[in-house]
């Protein structure tokens, strides 16, 4: 069924990869300026940045590992965008999807049981965390922006609660209960922290295409989000397409949540403050904003981002920049990255008046 | 040559997509006459006269003002110049009062509200300067832009479809105030497609045909037909084969109904009335009257407030229009951009819109099954003559004619039993136009039931079995067209009952709400 039709909607996307690309050099050349007017060597910087991204197994691992979670949150977004909406509840629905695969770990169960019922409860969890949202856009008129950082607060606050009141390690008080070993994803290569979570991920992406191209709620969701007015003449109910694309992004988070407790060493927990689970959701929207809000551009973009996360760690052993300043190199990369997407994101919805539900 | 005050040379204008809107125009344009420029859609006379009035810049070609050559870089430049353009939409600003629109933009020392009302008092365009635009109805609205530009010593101007959404008595009274100006020594070019109001208004008469002008007269020595003969480029008007009409049983019918629009005002007063199969119904008026609405609470997109609505005997107010389609109900809709079409859909996915949950195109996954569906569009693109890149093009890609063909090509391909088609040739060249109506004829004779909706009232004579003529919300009267002369069909889009023109007492006008 591929062939001729695959290649088509390919397509449509690619004249986004010059702007993409022009983006990303940008951001590096900003990023160099600021390295240098620091007393750093930006050339030497970035060599390690991409030593310690891609080199070598390990490290290519390590990017790998960080790509995962993030391709399945930039699902989020990306549906969101594909149905008219500007869904950033992503970091919130990850919270949740890895707080119901603790709750999982908690129960005493055979062992085979952990994984599957981690993933359903999860991506459950993040699913209802997104129809939250969708509700209230559709019946009370609430703006999506609005509500989904309202409800990432609400996450972090609550899975914070579980961790601290419900769920904590007896042994380790800075972490919850850990995935028990029968419930892990399996580690992909030995001494590294790429698990089989890449392979959930990358099925996932590939179900989330085959879902907008050529399922028919996809046609529902993308007529939806084309022209809202024209999907309600073709019989389509705006409402319900809407609702389900919060589900369809929800369930992605609530997986990625999962990931990182099933398929993360070394603690296969919720660490204190969320601190390994935070940001992730944010990434997915550069990611997808970066891949041109399609599956297929959201693999490579992913791979990008986590490869700056793992050589910039490189980067700082290798010239010395601080780690502030790492963070800071990256936050320009990012914006850089996402101002194109933005741009012509504010643009569709001026030009179609907003989005609105009739 | 000092009485001519506009003069344009091999005028040539090529929009940066590569259309040819003018090929070489040659105007001229007399002082202190009435000049009609006479066209058909896309015959190219607004682009010409958005060049004359600076808004555009052509291709190619010289104008002169006068006799001095100019070169506008903008509107304002040819207003100084003394030339302004009246839009077919207007450019007013709702909230503000008509004064305040009258002298926006202009430094507060040239504000006299005194200058203004001696303007109002000298050539009888009386408008109230304290209501506010969006309260005063479009006529009015009209005369505020004519003053606005005779505030700024605007000495020609031009009037670009001035009588599209104006009631006939005020089409009188506009072109009244024509003639008065004219007397008082402006320049008027007035831009038109309808014949009989080129006959009565104007002094000269320029024809254009697709960018090139075909004919210039004195209107004293023209006649309708030549002026349409022109116009078209053949003899005119097209008189569609018809056979006569075998109504069978009412599948539409329509009883009380009552529709708000988006202001939440009725803008359908309890209209009932019934469609059979194998008949076409037309709905004449002119636009705004509650023939959207009317439209919209019968297909399911608008809220029936009152009343029922009954298709094929089951009673459907207030059903989805995915209910309504499975019922048999196709929609031809006023606006193909904003309904028919998903613009950045395929023609292969706009093929489907409204049937793409249908069996045969889904597959066991809740798939759509490409192959058929791509079969489906190639299909529509053959019967229906469209020229289409392919069918994995996206609709925008197609030209207005070829969009609209796709809408109708997939609304037949439902096998309705019901066709409700609304403006369906609006915009479309002429053999689009007599394609489409071809067509609606060709499944009236097949037995389906065509309710049309139109303001192109050659359109609903041409078309109909029955037509109705709606005015406010409401019906003025049903009849056979050949029961009614082209004067009564004016009276009652005036707001005359049909019981009113009959009986011989003089004509009231209906209380408006």
């Amino acid at each position: 069924m591929p062939g001729s039709r695959f290649w088509i909607v390919l397509k449509e996307e690619l004249g986004r990869l010059a702007e993409i690309l022009i983006a990303v050099l940008v951001g590096f050349v900003i990023a160099g300026i600021l390295m240098w007017l620091g007393g750093y060597d930006p050339i030497a910087a970035y060599i390690a940045m991409f030593e310690f991204s891609f080199s070598d197994p390990y490290y290519l691992a390590t990017t790998l590992s960080f790509a995962a979670p993030i391709m399945l949150t930039a699902i989020t977004f990306a549906v969101g965008v594909r149905a008219g909406l500007f869904n950033i509840g992503a970091e919130g629905q990850l919270y949740m999807g890895a707080l119901g695969a603790v709750i999982v770990a908690s129960w005493a169960l055979p062992g085979p049981l952990y994984l599957p019922l981690a993933i359903i409860v999860g991506s459950l969890m993040g699913a209802v965390w997104g129809l939250a949202a969708g509700l209230l856009k559709v019946y009370r008129e609430v703006n999506e922006v609005v509500s989904t950082i309202m409800l990432n607060w609400i996450a972090f606050w609550v899975v914070e609660y579980a961790r601290v009141y419900i769920y904590p390690n007896p042994i380790d008080a800075s972490k919850t209960i850990s995935m028990p070993p029968a419930g892990r994803l399996p580690i992909l290569i030995k001494g590294t922290e790429l698990s089989a979570s890449l392979i959930v991920s990358l099925v996932f992406v590939g179900i989330a295409f085959y879902l907008l191209w050529y399922m028919v709620l996809g046609y529902e969701i993308r007529a939806t989000g084309l022209n809202p007015s024209a999907a309600r003449y073709g019989g389509i109910n705006p409402k319900k397409a809407m609702l389900w694309a919060f589900i369809i992004g929800g369930i992605a988070s609530g997986l990625a949540g999962v990931c990182e407790i099933a398929g993360r060493p070394p603690s296969y927990a919720i660490t204190t403050g969320l601190s390994n689970l935070m940001g992730l959701g944010f990434d997915g929207i550069t990611v997808s904003l970066l891949g041109a809000n399609h599956p297929f551009g959201i693999i490579p973009a992913a791979i990008f981002i986590g490869a700056l996360y793992s050589g910039a760690r490189g980067m700082q052993i290798v010239t010395g920049v601080p780690l502030e300043m790492v963070k800071a190199v990256q936050g320009i990369i990012i914006i850089a990255l996402a101002v194109p997407g933005i741009i012509r994101l504010i643009r569709s919805k001026i030009r179609r008046g907003g989005v609105k539900v009739v | 040559m000092n009485d001519i005050i506009v003069q344009m040379k091999n005028i040539v204008k090529v929009y940066p997509d590569g259309t040819v809107a003018l090929r070489g125009v040659d105007l001229e344009v007399r002082r202190g006459e009435i000049h009609g420029l006479l066209g058909e859609n896309g015959a190219g006379k607004t682009t010409l006269m958005k060049i004359l009035s600076g808004l555009l810049r052509p291709t190619s070609g010289e104008i002169y003002i006068a006799g001095k050559r100019v070169h506008f870089k903008s509107a304002s430049e040819a207003l100084k110049h003394g030339i302004g353009m009246v839009h077919q939409h207007l450019a007013l600003v709702p909230a503000f009062t008509a004064y305040e629109n009258i002298i926006l933009g202009l430094p507060s020392r040239e504000a006299s509200r005194k200058k203004i009302e001696k303007l109002m008092e000298e050539t009888g365009l009386k408008v109230p300067l304290d209501a506010l635009v969006e309260d005063l109805p479009f006529g009015v609205r009209q005369r505020i832009e004519i003053i606005k530009m005779l505030y700024r010593n605007v000495d020609i101007l031009i009037l670009d479809e001035p009588t599209t959404n104006l009631t006939p008595i005020e089409t009188r009274e506009l072109f009244h105030t024509l003639k008065e100006l004219k007397k008082r020594g402006k320049t008027i070019i007035f831009i038109t497609h309808k014949l009989r109001e080129v006959l009565e208004v104007t002094d000269r008469i320029t024809v254009l045909r697709r960018g090139r002008v075909v004919g210039r007269t004195e209107t004293a020595k023209a006649t309708p037909e030549m002026l349409a003969k022109m116009m078209v480029g053949r003899e005119v008007v097209m008189k569609i084969e018809k056979k006569p009409a075998k109504p069978g049983e009412p599948v539409l019918i329509v009883k009380d109904l009552w529709v708000k629009n988006d202001l939440g005002e009725w803008a359908v007063k309890g209209l009932s009335f019934a469609v059979y199969s194998g008949e076409i119904f037309g709905i004449a008026g002119v636009e705004g009257n509650g023939q959207t609405e009317l439209v919209e609470a019968i297909t399911g997109l608008r809220r029936v407030e009152k009343g029922q609505v009954i298709l094929m005997g089951k009673d459907v107010t207030n059903k989805s229009p995915g209910e309504l389609y499975r019922l048999g109900l196709s929609h031809i809709p006023e606006d193909r951009h904003k309904l028919g079409l998903v613009l950045d859909m395929t023609v292969s996915e706009n093929s489907i819109l409204g049937i793409h949950r249908l069996k045969k195109f889904l597959g066991s996954l809740l798939n759509l099954k490409w192959g058929v569906i791509d079969r489906h569009a190639r299909d529509i693109i053959e019967r229906f003559e469209i020229v289409a890149p392919g069918t994995k093009a996206p609709a925008r890609s197609l030209s207005g004619g070829n969009q609209q063909k796709l809408v109708v090509g997939r609304e037949l391909s439902k096998s309705p039993r019901v066709i409700v088609a609304a403006q369906p040739t609006r915009g479309l060249d002429v053999a689009a136009t007599e394609y489409i109506r071809k067509l609606l004829i060709k499944m009236r004779d097949e037995g389906k039931a065509v309710l049309l909706v139109s303001a192109d009232l050659d359109e609903i004579l041409q078309l109909s079995d029955r037509m109705a003529v709606m005015y406010e919300g409401e019906f003025m009267g049903i009849a056979k067209p050949e029961e009614l002369t082209e004067e009564r069909i004016g009276l009652m889009m005036g707001g005359y009952k049909m019981e009113q023109i009959s009986s011989k007492t003089s004509p009231q006008p209906v209380e408006s709400r």
